[in-house]
Order: C-alpha cells, then structure tokens, then sequence
C-alpha cells in the first residue's frame, strides 16, 4: 500500500515537472536579465510610465543622444509609477538591486521618502558635471538630500490655474480679474460668477489636500520643517490654506466629487468653469476639443498676509534617477547631455507630448512661446516655465504622504464641523505615530 | 392575471430592477467601450461608432498580442496544473488514511488566512535566487497549489464511493489508474467548477506578475489596462475596450462551464 502510494506520488511529480519544462520552454534565456540595468555595454534601460509623455520623452532623449553616440541603445520599459514604486520596495527589501535598471523616473513627492528609506536604489550625481543650478531651486530640492542630488528633474509641476473664457466674459470678468489676485478676490469674484452664469469654478476628489498642500507651498509651508518633523498643528499658514478651502466648499465654488475619473468629467463636461492644478492638467482639458479657444491659464491666489504669499506653487512633476545598478557614467553623460542640456530636445517633446520643461535655458527657445490655439493663442507653455522658476522651496520629508492622508482626514472632518485645531491636532498625532 | 400571478408581481419587479442593476456594469463598459473618451466621461448610455478608432488606438499604445498571449499562457498552465495538484491533494485527504492529515489540512487553511503582500517579498527574493524572474514559471508555480481548491476536492472525494475504489484495488487497478480513470471521470463537474475559479484568479492576477516579470515582453492584460490608466491622459474608450477585451475569456469559459459550475460547487455526484 504504502510503496504503491510513494509510486503515484513519484509519478505525479515527474508530471508535474514535465509540464513546467514544457512551459518554461524558451523562457530559459532571459530568466533574470529583467532589469537589465549596469551591463557597461552601451545599453540604457529605463522604466517611466506615461506613453504619450515621459516614455516618449525618453525615446526621443535617445534618438538625439544617438546622433553623437551611435552605439548607446536605450530601452523604455513602460511600468505604471504606483508598479515602479512596488518594484522599488521588492528590490531594495530583498537586496536583489541588479533587478534595478540603469534610469527610473520617480514622482517628486516620492522622492524624500524614497531616498531616506531606501538610499541604496540611488547613485549620487552631485558631481556628474549636470547643472542643477538650470533647474528650479524647488524641484531640485525634492531630490537632494544632504547637499547631495540624486535625480534630474524632468516634467513641470507649476500650478496653475485654468479657467473658461467665455463663462467668465457672461459675467463680466477676464482672465486678468483672476491674475495675481488673493484668494478672498477669488472667492468674491466666484460667487458673483455663480450667481449670474451658475458655474462653479473649481472641482476636486473630496477627502484629498492636493488643493490645500498647493496653497501651502505657494506660502513657503509645508507640513514639515527642515529636520523633518510635522508641524502639522500649530501651522499658520495651514490653518488659512484649510479656511480657504472650506469656504470655497461651502459656498458652493468648488464641487467636490469621489474619484480621480469623475473630477476630470466635471470640465470636460463643463459642469465647472475651472480647475487648479499641475500644469500637467492641461493635457485633460484638451481631450474636450469642442471648447478650443474657449481657456486661459494664469497663476494661483496668493494667501494674503501668510509666509511668502506668492501666487506661485506646484503639485506633481517628476526627476530622472540613475540607479545604484546603472552604467552610472554612461546613464551621466545621457541625461546631461539631453535633459540637462539640450533646447532641441526640448523643442522636439514639446509640440507634440506637450512636456513642460523644468531646465529654465530650455523656456528661451521660440517654441515655448508659440501661441497654443486650444488657450485662445496664450503661450501656455512659457507661461509655466516662468511660473515654475518662482515657486517657493519646501521640505517634503520621508513622511509626506502619511502627512498629506493625515490632512486629508482633517479635512473631512473639519467640513463635517470639527473644530480646525482639533482635528490638526490629531492629524500631528497621526504622523507622530506612523514615524515611530 | 390570476391572483397568484399578482401576488408575485412585486417580488417579480424587485427580481427585474435588481438583474437590471447587476448588468448595468456590463453593458457600460460594452457601450463605452464604443464611444470617444469624452463621450464616456459624460456616461453616454448609447452605443457609438468609436469601436474601430479605439481598437487602432489601443493597438498602437499597447502590444495587445503578446499580452493576450502571455495572460492565456499563464491562466491556461496555472489551471491545468493547479487542477492536477489539487485535485490529487484532495483525492488523498480523503481517500488515504494517515493520525496527521487533519493536522496537516489545519495547516493548508491557516495558509489560506495569510495576505499574499506578507509572503510576496520572500517568495521574490526565492525566485531571484534561483535566477527565475522574468519567466512564466515564476508567475505559475505560486499558483498551483490553492488551499481552498484542494478542500473543494477534498468535500467532492468525500461523496466519492469508497466501495468503488476497493473494487477497483481488487481488479488490480493501481492507485494512480484509480485516480486517473475513475476519479477524475467521475468528478468532472467539480474539474469544471474548480477550473473556472482557478482560470479567473489566474487570469486576474495583478500584483506577483506585475513585480516578478520585470521584462515588458511578459506583460499581461490586468498589466495593459493598468498601463493605459497611468499617464496624465486617460483615453477612457480605449480604457473600457482593453477592459472589455480582458473580461471576455472568463465571460466565456464561466458561459460554457456554467451548468458544470454549479453542479461542481453543490456537490459532483447525485
């Protein structure tokens, strides 16, 4: 009985077996080269995400660095950010970092996070001969850590915002009602707006600080300080930003809605007659084709009397990082002669991918100021350059998503009639205990 | 209308509004997998003419093929082989006697209460070790052995006539020629039943995929659709398309396994 049993379970596993050969079959040779990252044979691998965007960006950064080094091949893995930071995880808590490519793109509100927990995924290009100083002093700080820089920084995250033309003239106003103004002008132009036309101006996912953390920048707040610690209660600056949000809320100015999805429906359905955003917003705007002509974009609110008060800030955008795994020279030399070095490269991605440059030489060129049709001929783009080159440096942390969810909750709360303190109080507690 | 016929009208209208309302769903991403994105985002209820337009456009966004290709292979080897583990696993709980297999059944469904996300980075780092990232025997292997599968097969052996494998025994059949011609003929609907839930996990799984197969040519369709909601624009006709296209296979395979489905999971044998 119990040899015959050993026999089937013998038989069973060599079936087993053979079945896996068979589907493991051709797989053989390319089993762990999936990275690919560090070979020293002129190849670059690179994971970014967006196709018509940064993918493509990559790809023509390739084509341009080809024409004086014929023999670089570059592949772009594409690999969805929320996937990328997955992978990052996974390799830098298994140490299996030749998994890692030679180049990844990384969201700049990932990046403290990213850096201190897991520094062994970087490699330090301080002294790659890249001029940092070409970039935004706000954007590099998101990739430097300790005097040190760890990423190029790439797409433009300027806010702006963006509003409909031709509801604002059936109520009288134009665009310069909403340039360099305060937030109280902007509410009191809004309801005034509402009232005649029936529009609100602005949307957001409810239960989300993008909104907030944007008017917070634009004062030179944020919910740390230098060393890294929340200053989440006891905040000026955030306190204001919370007030100007509930009372665009209450008033009925902005409409808040459950999902990602469903903010991008309410103007392209011209439910609203606005938005504030990254300028990266404006590819979305643009899918609605029967409002051509009828957008402009000018800078944000100030918070009047708080910090800084610029009317400038930024939410998104992100930086190229050379991995600990890379041909570091060669992944160097790549995008500092491309990224951090070429106005063609920038011209090229920018008609057609509509990528906003952070590399401030690259705004001078004429095809940044060429009139956009869909923004009734505003240059768009050059607009976000400069907008981008005055927003105000603010330290994001390793704990800055557990501090942006912390105030989202706070909101939910303070809208539902919590006192404002209060609910802040316990949002500090809240990151106070995820940093234990 | 009798009075019987009236009597079971409301409860006839709440049966309608509610089979109405669980295939609405469906027929959404149908519709809007024929309509322009914009369209889609106004939820525009009708049928479009957009199917082709975003068909081109999905195909030159995304390498539809080899994605198709890459999930079928994987779901097909997941099932087939899963069927084989389990379907012995279970056959042995029940048909083998031993002081420890209940113990060892204990085990099997504590395993089932542990998150994947706990064993994800052990099992990564096995894998990288033995060199298999990046191959389809790494997205397989973790799955063939499926706790709740296996006490699918142990319940169904449980009304599997012993009297016939003595029998058997007793004509000289051996215990793998029990198994393979008299079990698994025998036990059809529940390889029907378990083979649709293995197909579907299989063909659903996201996040092992999406970390051990780091090369792009073994992208799968749940990977595909997520590569489509990644960039600052979202196409939402193209979205719903790949979205209808990844549904189709389990649609089918649950259609055609459906009467077997259901005899599998209430019990094989009458």
């Amino acid at each position: 009985m119990r040899k015959k049993m050993t026999l089937a379970s013998v038989a069973g596993v060599a079936t087993i077996t053979l079945a896996l050969a068979a589907c493991g079959g051709g797989d053989g040779s390319t089993g762990g080269d999936g990275g690919g990252g560090g070979e020293g044979d002129g190849s670059l691998t690179v994971w970014a995400w967006d196709p018509a965007f940064n993918v493509y960006a990559m790809n023509e950064a390739a084509t341009i660095y080809q024409q004086d080094n014929p023999d670089v091949t570059v592949e772009v893995i594409e690999t969805p950010w929320e996937d990328i930071q997955t992978k990052l995880t996974t390799l830098a808590q298994t140490g299996e970092l030749e998994e890692l490519p030679d180049i990844f793109l990384m969201q700049n509100n990932a990046f403290q996070k990213n850096l201190i927990n897991y520094p062994e995924l970087f490699t330090d290009i301080t002294d790659s001969g890249i001029d940092f100083a070409e970039f935004p002093e706000s954007v590099v700080a998101f990739s430097t850590t300790e005097g040190a820089n760890y990423g190029v920084p790439f797409d433009n995250g300027a806010a702006v915002t963006a509003l409909r033309t031709d509801v604002l003239a059936e109520a009288g106003y134009t665009i310069e009602d909403f340039t360099d103004i305060t937030w109280d002008e902007f509410i009191a132009n809004g309801e005034d707006i509402l009232a005649q036309t029936g529009k609100p101006l602005l949307s957001g996912v409810a239960g989300e600080s993008d909104l907030i953390t944007m008017i917070l920048q634009s004062t030179g707040g944020s919910l740390f300080d230098a060393d890294g610690n929340p200053t989440i209660s006891d905040n000026d600056a955030l306190l204001q930003a919370i007030d100007v949000y509930t009372r665009l809320v209450e008033s009925g100015l902005f409409v808040e809605v459950n999902s990602w999805d469903e903010y991008i429906g309410t103007f392209v359905n011209s439910n609203v007659a606005g938005t504030i955003n990254g300028i990266w917003i404006l590819g979305s705007i643009q899918t609605a084709e029967d409002q051509t002509g009828l957008w402009n974009i000018t800078n944000l609110p100030s918070l009047e009397g708080v910090g800084e008060a610029t009317n400038y800030s930024a939410n998104g955008g992100s930086s190229w990082v050379v991995s600990s795994n890379a041909d570091a020279e060669l992944a160097e030399d790549f995008l500092g002669a491309t990224f951090a070095g070429s106005t063609e490269f920038y011209d090229t991605i920018l008609p057609s991918s509509g990528a906003i440059a952070n590399w401030i030489p690259a705004s001078e060129s004429e095809v940044y100021a060429e009139p956009h049709p869909f923004f009734a001929d505003q240059p768009v783009f050059q607009l976000a350059v400069e907008f981008g080159a005055q927003v105000p440096s603010v330290n994001t942390g390793a704990y800055y998503y557990e501090g942006r969810d912390a105030v989202s909750a706070a909101i939910t709360n303070i809208l539902n009639g919590a006192d404002p303190a209060d609910a802040l109080a316990e949002a500090q507690a809240t990151v106070e205990f995820a940093m234990q | 209308m009798t009075r019987r016929s009236l009597r079971s009208l409301p409860s006839l209208v709440f049966l309608t509004l509610a089979a109405l309302a669980s295939v609405f769903p469906l027929y959404f991403m149908v519709v809007s997998a024929t309509n322009t994105s914009q369209d889609v985002l106004g939820s525009r209820l009708l049928p479009g003419g957009q199917l082709v337009d975003n068909l081109n456009k999905l195909l030159a966004a995304q390498d539809l093929g080899a994605a198709m290709w890459n999930s079928t292979l994987n779901a097909v080897g997941t099932t087939v082989l899963a069927l084989l583990v389990c379907s012995i696993a279970g056959y042995g709980f029940e048909v083998f006697h031993s002081r420890n297999k209940d113990r060892l059944m204990g085990v099997l469904l504590l395993a089932m209460m542990i998150p994947f996300a706990a064993t994800m980075i052990p099992l990564f780092r096995m894998f990288a070790d033995f060199g298999l990232t990046s191959t389809t025997i790494a997205v397989i292997l973790p799955a063939i052995s499926v706790p709740f599968v296996i006490l699918l097969f142990r319940q169904a052996a449980r009304s599997f006539p012993h009297e016939i494998v003595e029998a058997a025994r007793i004509d000289g059949l051996r215990e793998l020629g029990i198994f393979l011609r008299i079990f698994i003929p025998t036990m059809r609907s529940t390889y029907a039943a378990a083979a649709v839930v293995i197909f579907m996990t299989a063909w659903n799984n996201f996040l092992w995929p999406k970390v051990i197969l780091i090369n792009e040519a073994f992208q799968t369709m749940p990977m595909l659709i997520s590569n489509l909601t990644s960039g600052y624009v979202t196409d939402y006709g193209v979205l719903m398309l790949a979205v209808l296209l990844t549904s189709l296979p389990t649609m089918v395979l649950f259609l055609v396994l459906q009467r077997a489905f259901a005899q599998g999971i209430t019990g094989a044998i009458k």
